[in-house]
């Protein structure tokens, strides 16, 4: 079982002590079943912290927000911000380590293992009550999921409302923390790694084809899969081109040479485009937290382009993203036994 | 025979576009020698100079389909040649991934394609093309990926 007690504690014992210039976890939300993430800034507000199946959210993402909004804040805390970590958070903090994105002494990692249990898919847990409301959720035992909901309450085995993420989960624990809670488990009782994507690959490549064409035709681009993506920070979006002021003096010429490498409209071509751009820029860098996909308003399968990226990456150059911040990026490194069959 | 004929004509009836993106200081200087060599090949292929293989993003390739290529090809210097010591192995990495992502997404896998050809290689150039423009004009044209306009 996850200590909250114990994190608390900590994440007290931080603020107190003047460590941290605030907490990054999570508290219950007033609105549905799932914890909001909270910035926590003083002692008393570390009460309110829970750790349940229903902390969905990469808390990473907020370190970025927090380091952009630092950019243009006015007085700067230099204190460290501390964090509570889950395995998919903790990978997501090594990335940005690895990239210089954050510095390892800008961040207090309260890492927490999710041992044998994960994070609950709300679409599978609506699904497994039958249109029973849950109200709260919390870890039972070996992989089991106890949920409550308005007049009653039922044990849930943990494969049929955890999500895929967290059913393929590689490391379910971190593996840089400052302080570490719960046990490290490395066998979980769920299946393989890349069982969802491995279903799709063995498709033929016309109904491959045909299935995300179905998938890409519904995309919205309402972007909720880039502003919740922790690797997603660049400034300016190849998407939405920023810098490109169009004023009383552009002139036509200079606003018909512009490259739009991708146009914004919602058609199958541009939104294939869109998501096979986002793939590439996430190909050893998703840590598989599988949040582009929750957040999806219109349930396109978005992890499974980058799973079958990382499935690559691991099956052809050894590369697993998140482990170690000191490793050369999959993309900014080589080896002499890569792949070349494919090379004419 | 008379078969064989037809489907030989209809099957040149479809002209695919090929953009190829060829790196300067080899596979540009084979296209070159094919060239001044005076060896015949389809003329099929858009050849677009980079400075490397290595330097193309795989933005330029998705955009070539997304503007209406049939087919993209990227071509540099054997491994052990790039004039920047290691820009081809960066590419070999970077486009095999997106070879698989093209593929995963339905794709046809012989759209796209990488080459080694260096400077004296005029010969394979010419070879790699046609072969590529036989492989397209059996595929038909790519729509996909192509935005409708």
């Amino acid at each position: 079982m996850i200590p909250v007690e114990d994190i608390r504690a900590r994440a007290k014992d931080l603020l107190q002590s003047g460590k941290v210039r605030a907490v990054l976890g999570y508290r219950r939300s007033t609105a549905g079943l799932l914890a909001e993430p909270a910035f926590m800034t003083t002692a008393d507000e570390t009460a309110a912290l829970v750790l349940d199946p229903t902390c969905v959210g990469n808390l990473a993402l907020y370190l970025v927000n927090e380091k952009k909004r630092m950019k243009h804040a006015r007085q700067s805390d230099k204190r460290p911000l501390g964090i509570v970590a889950k395995g998919c958070d903790s990978r997501a903090i090594t990335v940005l380590l690895q990239e210089n994105h954050i510095r390892r002494d800008e961040v207090i990692v309260l890492g927490v293992s999710c041992e044998t249990g994960g994070m609950i898919d709300t679409r599978k847990l609506n699904k497994a009550l039958r249109g029973k409301g849950a109200t709260s959720a919390h870890f039972e035992g070996e992989g089991g999921v106890r949920v409550s909901y308005v007049g009653g309450g039922t044990i849930l085995p943990g494969k049929d409302v955890l999500a895929d993420r967290c059913l393929e989960c590689a490391k379910s624990y971190p593996l840089d923390a400052d302080f570490f809670f719960g046990e490290k488990v490395d066998e979980r009782p769920y299946g393989p790694r890349f069982a969802a994507v491995s279903a799709i690959a063995e498709k033929g490549s016309e109904e491959r084809s045909a299935f995300w064409d179905a998938h890409f035709e519904r995309c919205i681009r309402c972007y909720a899969c880039r502003a919740v993506c922790p690797m997603c920070y660049c400034d300016e979006c190849v998407v939405d081109s920023t810098n490109f002021i169009v004023g009383p003096t552009t002139s036509a010429d200079e606003k018909a040479d512009r490259v739009r490498w991708i146009n914004r409209s919602a058609t199958p071509s541009e939104n294939a485009m869109y998501h096979m751009v986002r793939a590439m820029h996430l190909a050893g860098r998703c840590i598989d937290c599988g949040e582009c996909e929750r957040v999806c308003p219109v349930n396109i399968p978005l992890r499974l382009l980058n799973t079958m990226l990382e499935r690559e990456a691991l099956e052809m150059f050894q590369y697993t993203p998140g482990i170690d911040a000191e490793q050369p990026s999959l993309i900014s490194s080589f080896r002499d036994g890569d792949p070349n069959d494919f090379v004419r | 025979m008379q078969d064989a004929a037809a489907a030989k004509h209809d099957a040149q009836e479809f002209e695919p576009k090929v953009v190829a993106f060829l790196c300067k200081w080899c596979s540009s200087a084979g296209s070159d020698l094919a060239g001044v060599s005076r060896l015949k090949y389809p003329a099929n292929a858009v050849p677009i100079q980079v400075m490397c293989s290595g330097s193309v993003s795989p933005i330029y390739i998705l955009s070539a389909f997304n503007k209406g290529a049939d087919g993209v090809l990227v071509s540099g210097c054997h491994p052990g040649d790039c004039h920047y010591l290691k820009g081809n192995y960066y590419a070999r990495r970077r486009i095999f991934l997106v070879q698989k992502l093209l593929q995963f997404i339905g794709v046809e896998p012989d759209r796209f394609r990488m080459s080694w050809v260096s400077a004296a290689e005029g010969v394979k150039y010419a070879e790699v093309i046609t072969d590529f423009v036989n492989d397209l004009k059996a595929l038909g044209p790519q729509t996909k990926l192509k935005a409708k306009r």
